[in-house]
């Protein structure tokens, strides 16, 4: 709020400011050149102001509006057209060719849990190593792997996938779960190593040197002050780097050797399909998909706002 | 620790710690540290230089005006990301008009406007609706949307006139409309949730102040709220303009998927994602192939330059808000 671009005269004038010194910043006492803000503010422009804020509150609650319909009518029409196809044999039946009644999608539940937990195999391990070199270590490479995690969680998660195309699929000339579940990996990794820097970050540097000072071995250190202080906070960041990594339907276009190995293949697959029944299988596993995805984000906030009420 | 004790001074401090370090389990931990950051740089570097090779071949095959040749014509071995580009920039700017106004407006009425009790429980609804998967959103805008959208939405916003300039021909349901209001839903809960953490975070002093020079509740929100969270503001932002310039499967469910250039926003169109997942299973090995991972290549760095961008723009901003910098995306 500079005094420069801004007339004095604004309708209510209540923080309009005058000059830059600190009194002619909030108007309260530039007696001199103006009348103090309260008189200034006659009746009014004071009903004026408030009938400003009136449409500007109910444009926001408009918006508000806008913003909730679309969302709630997302979590609806999921729910209400995916309950109907959910059955013990959905869940626990192997897909059949279209036109044949019963089936399931077990494969492509059990294969998107084969897919990402070999992912969190690989990226929780070097996810957690790498941050604690942020932690402990400043300098070029720490620098690197700061920025290099800041752009990597910006990049699209298509370019991810024929990332791993190019590295494992072509080479090797064929499509396999390694390929899909390294590609969200490195989705999932660089959202990893900055919320775990992050809960780091909440461990008092004393406390480490304390360690140190004890003459506990680094690793000893990392253990038992930084890791435990700093575990709820851990838990949270993955949970949520997991959650983004399970949806994800991009990196597994291109590594996976069917859409029956994966539910969002498969709902990408069946929903572009004109058959009701085969939507349905897309909306019911939809449905699944997304009541796991929010099981886990929730479940991820609820750690965190424990360790927010703790620290309290 | 005795040699602390045989007042050998601080280089025999700085040996004993030495020692103790260099004993293998700490050089074990120590190369581990190492190895997974180095691990981290090299795939990160593996990345660009695997989309930078194959885009390589593509740029030596078509010329460097495959970045803005509009023939996508993999049957007489054209290939050119011009309209890819475009439509890509065009759905990403058509969902930004939505969400700017929407999400700020939202994130406004929970922080500021709301009473605590709708303000929480909302709030609460949205974190977790950003963790939505797209192709959810591209599932439901598909079936549900499109026909919407073809039957009612299009025909009517051709029937006004001004508007007519921006939507008109042939109301299908799939387009660039279409696509950009996926773009704009999917993005919106991450858009309000960080723009509220930011706007929220406003000392409350600040407010107070204002209040007794007599501001009006819409005045704070206006004059000290919002400028207070603009670096977290325009975190949250540049956050969604990536995330809906690199979207591909909801796009591609939804965008009609027809490389033209677009001359109505009811018309069909096609972005760089959603051409990479239409082109790739059926690029011809060797330079078809190479030509849709180029696309990767244009997509990488547009949505790297944005990211840069946005992180420019934040430093000058000032110190950055915890609300962009956090994990939470």
């Amino acid at each position: 709020m500079t005094g420069a671009d801004r007339p004095a005269a604004v309708p209510g004038g209540a923080l309009t400011p005058d000059d830059d010194s600190e009194a002619g910043r909030w108007g309260w006492a530039a007696g001199e050149r103006r009348r103090p803000i309260i008189q200034a503010a006659s009746r009014r422009t004071l009903r004026r102001r408030r009938l400003i804020g009136r449409v500007g509150r109910g444009l926001c609650m408009l918006c508000a509006a806008i913003g909730l319909a679309p969302l709630v009518a997302l979590v609806y029409y999921t729910a209400e057209r995916g309950i109907p196809g959910l059955s013990v044999d959905f869940f626990f039946h192997a897909p059949v060719p279209e036109g044949i009644p019963g089936g399931g999608v077990s494969t492509a539940i059990s294969g998107t849990a084969r897919i990402v937990g070999l992912a969190i195999v690989m990226a929780i391990p070097v996810g957690v190593l790498a941050s604690l070199f942020l932690y402990e270590r400043r300098g070029r490479l720490a620098g690197a792997v700061r920025f290099g995690a800041d752009l990597l969680t910006g990049v699209p998660s298509i370019v991810i996938g024929i990332f791993a195309y190019a590295l494992f699929v072509r080479p090797l000339h064929h499509f396999s779960d390694v390929a899909a579940s390294f590609a969200l990996a490195v989705l999932m990794l660089p959202i990893m190593i900055r919320a775990n820097e992050e809960a780091m970050r909440s461990v008092a540097v004393d406390l480490w040197e304390a360690g140190v000072a004890l003459g506990a071995r680094r690793s000893r250190v990392a253990r038992s002050v930084v890791l435990r202080g700093s575990l709820p906070g851990l838990v949270t960041g993955n949970l949520l780097a997991i959650s983004r990594g399970v949806g994800e339907t991009a990196p597994l276009l291109f590594t996976v050797a069917a859409p029956t190995f994966a539910m969002t293949l498969l709902i990408y697959a069946d929903g572009t399909q004109p058959y009701p029944d085969v939507q349905q299988t897309a909306w019911s596993t939809a449905l699944v998909l997304l009541l796991f995805v929010l099981v886990l984000s929730g479940a991820a906030r609820l750690v965190a706002s424990r360790l927010t009420r703790r620290a309290r | 620790m005795t040699t602390l004790t045989g007042g050998a001074g601080i280089a025999s401090i700085k040996d004993a710690v030495r020692l103790r370090h260099e004993r293998p389990g700490g050089r074990a931990y120590a190369g581990l540290r190492w190895g997974a950051a180095g691990l981290f740089v090299a795939v990160l570097l593996g990345l660009v230089v695997s989309v930078a090779i194959d885009s390589s071949q593509a740029l030596a095959h078509s010329g460097i005006g495959f970045l803005w040749s509009g023939t996508w014509n993999p049957a007489a071995n054209q290939y050119g990301a011009g309209i890819l580009v475009l439509g890509t920039v065009v759905t990403t700017s058509v969902a930004m008009v939505i969400v700017v106004p929407v999400g700020l407006g939202m994130a406004a009425f929970l922080s500021e406007l709301a009473p605590r009790w709708l303000a929480g429980s909302l709030s609460t609804a949205i974190d977790l609706l950003a963790a939505v998967p797209s192709i959810v959103v591209g599932l439901w805008a598909l079936l549900v949307l499109s026909p919407l959208f073809g039957n009612h939405v299009e025909p009517f916003l051709k029937s006004i006139p001004v508007l007519e300039w921006f939507f008109h021909g042939y109301a299908f349901g799939p387009s660039i409309l279409l696509a950009s209001v996926v773009l704009a839903v999917m993005t919106l809960p991450t858009v309000v949730a960080l723009s509220r953490t930011a706007l929220s975070g406003v000392a409350m002093a600040d407010r107070e102040a204002a209040m007794a020079l007599g501001a009006t509740r819409w005045q704070i929100v206006r004059e000290v709220v919002f400028p207070g969270a603009r670096s977290g503001i325009a975190a949250a932002l540049t956050l969604a303009v990536g995330r809906a310039l690199g979207e591909s499967i909801a796009v591609a469910m939804v965008i009609g998927n027809s490389p033209a250039v677009p001359h109505s926003l009811i018309a069909p169109g096609a972005t760089l994602g959603s051409a990479i997942v239409n082109q790739f299973a059926e690029a011809a090995p060797g330079i078809g192939t190479s030509s849709v991972i180029a696309l990767a290549g244009v997509l990488l760095v547009l949505t790297v330059a944005v990211n840069a961008g946005g992180h420019a723009l934040l430093r000058g901003m000032g110190p950055r808000r915890a609300a962009g910098d956090g994990a939470v995306r």
